[in-house]
């Protein structure tokens, strides 16, 4: 269960110090991209409390969605329409409700165990 | 977990970190507020206007120069070669240069004499310094006593006597020509230069003369001893 959390403080840590920049005009493409894998991130943590977890589904499923993101904010940006808006809106409504079932997935658990105990 | 999901997800989320972190930076990145005054801005606006202005003539002279060696050397390669050698020839002070330019003399003070005191020779510092306050005003072929100013040209005390690339300036008048484009400019800014002054506390006068038409420059003497250039080999 650490070790995830571990992987992304590293992550962190790791783009902080080299002091990596992207150029401005790719930040959209980046933010956009960051949103999916957050998404796909806390779908895979929701599967596998839900025990539907399959590696194959969520690193296919991590990369297929970031290049989704990307290229959709890209046809956007070349036709002149926020497509991007789609994407933000996509993954803001399914991180939200991935989220939520986390949330009662926990909670139901932690309101047995107690039962359990007693 | 399983061993598996385990470095899936790790993997994973070490990406995630990763990117969080650069567009962290990327939209944080303009760290260093601004805080010049309209005045300051505008300063630096005519600075690079001066320096685009600048660099623009520098490319129109050199394109003219590409221009020119295009079409002569369609017509004739050989006399192309040899004026360029002419003109390679002229800056580097291997020919004889007339041009406009004034005439600064060099003499021991007459009160100093009088009053018996010993006139050294001049120190090679002074004489360096009256040669950079020359060329700061675009002085373009320098003189002493006879011997051309190069790129090269070294002066130095050997023994206790001031020389210039191996002539000896120990005694006076040293007469030093200046060849520029604008001499009445030069012998304007000179005339009030602070090195002038420097002179004075040696117990030397300096005599700067009027822009005199037609000045001549000797060449330069000495051969050229080039070490570190070689010829381009043939692309």
């Amino acid at each position: 269960m650490w070790l995830p959390i571990f992987g992304l403080i590293l992550g962190v840590m790791l783009g902080l110090l080299t002091d990596i920049r992207i150029p401005d005009e790719y930040s959209n493409y980046l933010s956009i991209a960051v949103l999916a894998a957050l998404d796909t991130l806390l779908g895979g943590m929701r599967a596998y409390l839900q025990n539907l977890y399959d590696e194959k589904v969520f690193v296919s499923g991590f990369f297929f969605n970031i290049i989704l993101a990307a290229s959709l904010a890209f046809l956007g940006v070349h036709l002149g329409v926020d497509l991007y808006l789609a994407a933000v809106f996509a993954f803001g409504v399914r991180l939200f409700q991935n989220i939520a079932v986390i949330r009662r997935i926990l909670l139901s658990k932690w309101s047995k165990s107690p039962e359990k105990n007693l | 977990m399983k061993k598996d999901i385990k470095w899936g997800f790790t993997g994973i989320s070490i990406i995630v970190g990763l990117m969080l972190a650069i567009q962290f930076q990327t939209v944080k990145q303009p760290k260093i507020k601004d805080t010049r005054d309209g005045w300051e801005l505008r300063t630096q606006i005519l600075a690079e206007q001066q320096m685009q202005s600048k660099l623009l003539t520098e490319i129109r002279e050199l394109e003219e120069q590409a221009s020119s060696y295009e079409t002569k050397r369609s017509h004739n390669k050989e006399s192309a070669l040899k004026q360029t050698l002419n003109e390679l020839k002229q800056e580097a002070g291997q020919t004889k240069v007339t041009g406009e330019g004034i005439v600064i003399k060099i003499k021991p003070l007459p009160e100093a004499e009088l009053l018996g005191e010993t006139i050294h020779s001049i120190s090679p510092e002074l004489l360096e310094r009256l040669l950079n306050e020359i060329n700061m005003y675009n002085a373009e072929h320098i003189s002493i006593n006879g011997q051309r100013v190069i790129n090269t040209t070294v002066i130095r005390e050997i023994n206790g006597e001031p020389k210039i690339g191996g002539f000896s300036l120990g005694s006076y008048p040293i007469t030093v020509r200046v060849l520029s484009s604008n001499a009445q400019n030069l012998h304007d800014r000179i005339k009030v230069s602070k090195v002038i002054e420097q002179f004075f506390i040696d117990n030397l006068s300096v005599e700067i003369s009027d822009p005199v038409k037609e000045l001549a420059v000797p060449s330069y003497q000495n051969p050229l001893k080039i070490k570190y250039l070689e010829p381009a080999g043939q692309e």
